[in-house]
């Protein structure tokens, strides 16, 4: 019964094969296309020196290796207008997949709806036991109407550091309330050195906020109703304005901005300064003198300091969020190089990256994280969460403002009204 | 009636009929692309941030529709009100510094002496050096105690002062860095505006027996007045315009002292993420300058007619 091969048989048979290799063809086009990695855009902000960016793409790039169907592109972003480069991405249409930002940055977008909740991603480490990780305060920096709006990184801490040779100098021990601090800066301050340098740009603001947290207060109430002029910030602000009455306070600091005043505190030109602990890794600090001081006791023996929490957030318009949020996974379990090789300016919020050697023999980042960080509040303190106005309150100056007035020794109280009355304004929209 | 509408519209052919020439209409399609290209670069973005104004936008929505609720909430704030009138502070006493010193300069380079050529170069340096750069080395200069400007009062025996620690003083900085800045640009025009002087008009005013001072009064300052008036002008635009200075010298403190208008907007725009009330202050400025601007036109324009 074989069939006679005739030619109109084979030109059928040929037609025939030529069809069976058409219709796979597609598929193997789109197999191609499949086989192409997911591109996703990571912007990073330059959180550390130089080779902070390089060992970040050095991370990025094994990250990359270890994949086959995703693809991370880097982009180190500077911290100039970095606001405006957010926002304009976003506004066009060409938003990033992912990227870290200003600390208030997550919450303001997600309120816009520009913001996709890892709240899967944070089920997932929930239940593989791996959320253990993460303080409560730390996720609760994150957390806005029952949503994760992003995943905590780092711990932007302030803490009070001195000059061992100027206390030594003067006989004067390391205070640790803060009548001691105040007496202590009055008595080194002389021949051109001064107790407490600070700045009139955030550096300022946050010696404001961090005063009014150690009091057990801060810049709202636990309602979040702004509390600036309230008991314990007006005794914060009190306290630091009495420091500037002492003349303690040096006075360029109203016109100082914050590379002005450490420069000043690191050649010696004031006892103490407020500063996250990672600068004195820096290369013009001169270790051996700079100690950490304990966190001060408040008049009413409260404890407490500014935290500006650092984030990881997706963005809406990622058009791949499930492995964009595979991506933030593995990079919040792998990040330790940015501090060990990058040197990143801030402390990790992971306990597991704490315990890295890299920060238990160096004994000031050590003693800050056994001492500040339990302790570390948010700028929205007494209030818990997260909320959008944040970010206004963070950027708009008004409270560079108030500590610029209280360093030219104004009586706090009228510039605490006029802080109060704007802040108000900031919350009811 | 017909009639008369016929008549009329021939009336209107015959009067433009000679407006019709080849000439223009070669001139009018010639121009259009321009005329195109600057509607769309220069009159779309005015009259979008226009309707900013009477909007709530931020920098990612477009907002609703307010009316005039942030003309109101100007008038009503009070940093608006110092913003106004440090940036009035801040032109009038730039354009009065930088015209005394470049007048000075320029009659100083309009004559000859030894060095002239390189005394002129050097006098446009601070035109040349770029805004960033002349701003931080002001500020290195007054910033502390230890700064050049503190060393100089020491050697005299003074207490240090702390320029920028102090409203008053950073506002007398700003100005003096703005000055600085400005007064080649003001020397280099008045010196071509003097060397366009007739001669003959000082042989005259020197046969009629005046002082150097009275041929200056009655001859120079009349002859230069036109260009004066529009360096004058130009020069208060551009520093009401200044965001640079007050920003990289004090970040328009200490305490929104040197914050202007300019600065004012800024902050509305990308601190408090209000575009409706930024393109509000930016376009109160506009207005006022324009009006200046109007004034001074109409106020020259009459003394042109009354000589």
């Amino acid at each position: 019964m074989k069939a006679k091969l005739t030619s109109s048989n084979r030109s059928r048979r040929q037609f025939l094969k030529a069809l069976i290799v058409a219709s796979f063809l597609p598929g193997a086009f789109v197999g191609a296309a499949h086989a192409q990695p997911v591109e996703i855009n990571f912007w990073d902000m330059i959180w550390g020196p130089a080779e902070y960016a390089a060992v970040a793409q050095k991370l990025v790039d094994k990250f990359n290796a270890s994949q086959n169907d995703i693809k991370v592109v880097y982009r180190s972003v500077p911290w100039d207008s970095w606001y405006q480069t957010y926002v304009t991405a976003i506004a066009s249409g060409s938003a990033p997949d992912i990227s870290t930002g200003g600390s208030f940055q997550a919450v303001q977008f997600y309120s816009m709806d520009e913001i996709y909740p890892v709240d899967e991603l944070i089920e997932e480490m929930k239940k593989d036991g791996s959320l253990s990780d993460f303080s409560q305060s730390a996720l609760d920096t994150v957390r806005y109407h029952d949503h994760y709006v992003a995943l905590p990184w780092g711990n932007d801490i302030r803490a009070y550091l001195y000059r061992k040779d100027i206390l030594a100098a003067n006989g004067v021990a390391a205070p640790s309330t803060w009548e001691e601090f105040r007496a202590a800066a009055k008595k080194v301050t002389k021949n051109g050195v001064f107790g407490l340098v600070c700045s009139g740009d955030q550096n300022g603001f946050q010696l404001m906020v961090t005063a009014a947290v150690n009091n057990g207060g801060g810049l709202f109430d636990p309602d979040r109703k702004p509390a600036i002029t309230g008991e314990r910030a007006r005794e914060a602000l009190q306290f630091v304005s009495s420091l500037v009455k002492d003349g303690s306070v040096n006075p360029a600091s109203a016109g100082y901005s914050y590379d002005d005043s450490a420069a000043s505190f690191m050649r010696g030109e004031s006892a103490f300064f407020l500063d996250n602990p990672n600068v004195t890794n820096s290369d013009n600090a001169p270790k051996d003198k700079i100690g950490i001081l304990p966190p001060l006791k408040g008049p009413h023996g409260d404890l407490g300091t500014f935290n500006g929490a650092n984030n990881i957030m997706v963005y809406k318009q990622s058009k791949h969020p499930k492995e964009t949020l595979k991506f933030l996974r593995w990079w919040s379990e792998n990040q330790l190089p940015l501090w060990t090789e990058g040197h990143a300016g801030n402390l990790p919020v992971r306990a597991s990256l704490l315990k890295d050697p890299y920060f238990q023999n160096n004994p000031i980042l050590k003693y800050t994280a056994d001492n500040y960080i339990p302790i570390g509040k948010s700028l929205g303190a007494a209030a818990s969460g997260t909320f959008p106005q944040l970010n206004v309150v963070d950027g708009d100056g008004f409270l560079n403002s108030l500590a610029q007035r209280i360093f030219q020794g104004e009586d706090p109280q009228g510039p605490a009204q006029d802080a109060q009355a704007y802040l108000k304004g900031i919350m009811s929209k | 009636m017909n009639s008369s509408i016929t008549g009329g519209t021939r009336v209107w052919r015959a009067r433009a009929k000679p407006l019709m020439t080849p000439e223009l209409t070669t001139s009018a399609v010639l121009l259009f692309p321009s005329l195109l290209l600057l509607a769309v670069v220069i009159a779309y973005p005015i009259a979008q941030g226009f309707l900013y104004t009477f909007t709530d936008s931020s920098l990612l929505r477009p907002g609703s529709f307010v009316g005039m609720g942030n003309y109101g909430r100007l008038l009503q704030d009070r940093s608006f009100w110092h913003s106004l009138s440090f940036s009035a502070i801040f032109a009038l006493s730039n354009v009065v510094g930088c015209y005394l010193l470049g007048l000075g300069l320029a009659l100083m380079l309009q004559r000859d002496f030894p060095g002239r050529g390189l005394f002129r170069v050097l006098l446009l340096t601070p035109w040349i050096v770029p805004s960033l750069v002349a701003v931080v080395s002001w500020r290195w200069m007054v910033s502390d105690n230890g700064a050049l400007a503190n060393k100089i009062i020491a050697a005299f025996g003074g207490d240090p002062i702390y320029f920028l620690s102090n409203g008053n003083w950073t506002i007398v900085i700003v100005i003096l860095i703005k000055i600085w800045v400005s007064f080649p640009f003001m020397m280099l025009s008045l010196l071509a505006a003097l060397q366009a002087v007739d001669r003959s008009l000082y042989e005259a005013a020197e046969i009629d027996g005046a002082t150097r001072w009275q041929a200056f009064m009655h001859v120079t300052m009349p002859e230069i007045r036109g260009v004066s008036i529009v360096l004058c002008i130009l020069m208060t635009i551009w520093t009401v315009n200044d965001f640079d200075t007050p920003w990289l010298l004090a970040r328009g403190g200490p305490a929104n002292a040197t914050e202007n208008l300019v600065v004012h907007a800024y902050r509305y725009t990308f601190a408090r993420n209000d575009v409706g009330m930024g393109a509000t202050v930016s376009f109160v400025t506009l207005f006022i300058l324009m009006a200046l601007f109007l004034l001074v036109m109409r106020l020259t324009k009459g003394e042109h007619n009354a000589r």
